[in-house]
């Protein structure tokens, strides 16, 4: 231990406060990440895909829906025509008509058809189908796309907010735990000042353990965090593509490292970076508060 | 050379000065006793040369370096040149003995070697080398009291300034302090020494500086300080 020029920090609940501030932070990047890929998803879907509905009593019905699905599969930017089955159908409007049997069909009520257009660009689709198929409706899911899309904005802004609410607090938590130490141990703190001390100093001293306790707590926090993140990336696990199957271990630790390594896998990698640097942010704003907190108490000194 | 030109003090939140129109010069490596009753001002004004608080009029010097518009980084490094003896001793309870004796040598970067070596040599002067683990807290008045004397020493300071500085310590403890003062005078130290105790001015008659009122009442010039030896065992 380096000799004693300054009073340190009383430490007080510092730890366990950055801990359960890492711990929030956490949970709300996790939510953060979530909403972002969800976000994109369904902006990424909805963009990219057409839905049009065939009436079923349009004249013709099987020809004309040929010639339309031709002219479409032609039409530059558009990559897949899909006619959906009579099931899918059935599915689609299960929630306005209710479950029914395959065989059974809807008595009276005939199904119209329903093909899905999948495209990279933004095709006039409107124009090429009312040219061949009139009676044919175009939903352009695009608009749909456009307010997830906005939906998915606003939980970003609101997760990003909670991070900084949770920073900003942080922040406060450590400086009043640092003006408390200070005001604490204030005749020590003026008796090396007016013996010569330097104000960066005895700020440095305090801010570097502020720093320390700060490492720590954040440590533990994440430590807190991981049941909930390995909980959160097993539920991901079903969605995930390419994650790679555990090996067969052969040791408990080694099974417990490797089931937990291919479930940390399927975690968007920003989320897990984003994680890695909380100890780090949370030491460096532990040092930069305590530094600002002690260098303005000491001004107050000749 | 400490140097004051109708300086006044006024602490914050004080309706009126504690100190008033102080004119006065000490040259270097010359000794002053700091005179008065109680309520006089003697604190203050050690507060002042201590640079606890800057003057709220007048013009200050102290080794050659004006205080009253210094910045902090003067007042620092001049700090460093300055030895106190507390009258309250303030010395930091969470530290040992020792680490409160090093901490002016610590603050001026000296390696750990000669500060332990400087540090250990005071301590063994005063008779408190064995309490160097010690925690303040756990010792007399009287040791507490050397262990401010030490730490004030230490650094060889250009200007010492003591508060009541034997008021703890015993005749042969106290007569071997004059003694210190006397030999730091000879190596150009100035030395002002803040006391009610009659005797000790007595002991070792020399110019004094006697405040009544948070005025100077008279400033007795009467040559260098002299211990009388052999009039106390």
């Amino acid at each position: 231990m380096s000799a004693p020029v300054s009073p340190g920090l009383r430490s007080g609940s510092l730890p366990l406060l950055v801990a359960l501030m890492t711990l929030l932070a956490g949970l709300s990047l996790a939510g953060l990440a979530g909403v972002q890929t969800l976000a994109e998803s369904w902006s990424g879907a909805a963009r990219n895909a057409t839905t049009i509905e065939i009436p079923s009593d349009t004249p013709q019905l099987a020809d004309r829906t040929h010639t339309l699905i031709q002219t479409l599969t032609k039409t530059p930017d558009v990559t897949t025509v899909r006619e959906l089955s009579t099931k899918e159908v059935q599915t689609l409007l299960a929630p306005w008509l209710g479950q029914v049997s395959e065989s059974a069909g809807l008595p009276g009520l005939s199904l119209p058809v329903v093909l899905i257009v999948a495209h990279t660009g933004t095709p006039d689709l409107g124009t090429i189908v009312q040219g061949v198929l009139p009676e044919a409706v175009v939903e352009e899911d695009r608009r749909w796309g456009e307010r997830l899309n906005g939906l998915g904005n606003s939980l970003i802004a609101c997760a990003w907010l909670a991070v900084s609410l949770i920073a900003a607090i942080a922040v406060l938590s450590v400086g009043m735990t640092v003006r408390r130490s200070v005001m604490a141990q204030r005749k020590s703190v003026e008796i090396v000042h007016f013996l010569g001390a330097g104000d960066l100093t005895i700020s440095s001293r305090i801010a570097g353990r502020a720093a320390l306790l700060s490492l720590a707590g954040s440590l533990v926090g994440l430590l807190l965090l991981s049941p909930v993140i390995t909980m959160l990336a097993r539920k991901l696990t079903p969605f995930s593509h390419g994650a790679p199957a555990a090996a067969s271990p052969a040791s408990t630790w080694d099974a417990l490292i490797a089931t937990w390594w291919s479930t940390l896998h399927v975690l968007p990698r920003m989320l897990l970076e984003e994680l890695g640097a909380l100890p780090l942010i949370a030491a460096g704003l532990g040092w930069l508060t305590a530094q600002t907190v002690v260098l303005v108490w000491l001004r107050r000194l000749p | 050379m400490i140097r004051l030109l109708n300086v006044s003090m006024m602490p914050p939140g004080v309706g009126q000065p504690v100190l008033r129109n102080l004119t006065l010069s000490v040259p270097q490596g010359e000794f002053r006793w700091l005179l008065g009753p109680s309520g006089a001002g003697k604190s203050s004004l050690l507060r002042l040369l201590t640079l606890e608080t800057r003057p709220s009029a007048g013009q200050m010097d102290l080794l050659g370096v004006s205080v009253t518009h210094a910045s902090r980084a003067t007042l620092r490094n001049l700090r460093r040149r300055i030895g106190f003896v507390p009258q309250d001793y303030r010395l930091i309870g969470e530290w040992t003995v020792f680490d409160n004796v090093a901490l002016p040598l610590r603050l001026r970067g000296a390696s750990e070697r000669d500060t332990r070596r400087e540090a250990f040599a005071v301590l063994e002067w005063l008779d408190v080398a064995h309490l160097a683990d010690k925690r303040p807290g756990t010792l007399s008045g009287g040791e507490q009291q050397r262990t401010a004397i030490a730490r004030a020493l230490i650094g060889r300071p250009e200007l010492l300034l003591a508060d009541e500085p034997t008021n703890a310590l015993e005749d042969a403890q106290a007569r071997r302090l004059l003694t210190t003062f006397q030999e730091l005078i000879e190596m150009g130290t100035t030395v002002i020494v803040a006391t009610h105790n009659e005797a000790l001015v007595h002991e070792a008659p020399a110019a004094s500086i006697v405040l009544q009122d948070g005025t100077i009442a008279n400033t007795d010039i009467q040559g260098g300080m002299s211990v009388r030896r052999g009039e106390r065992s």
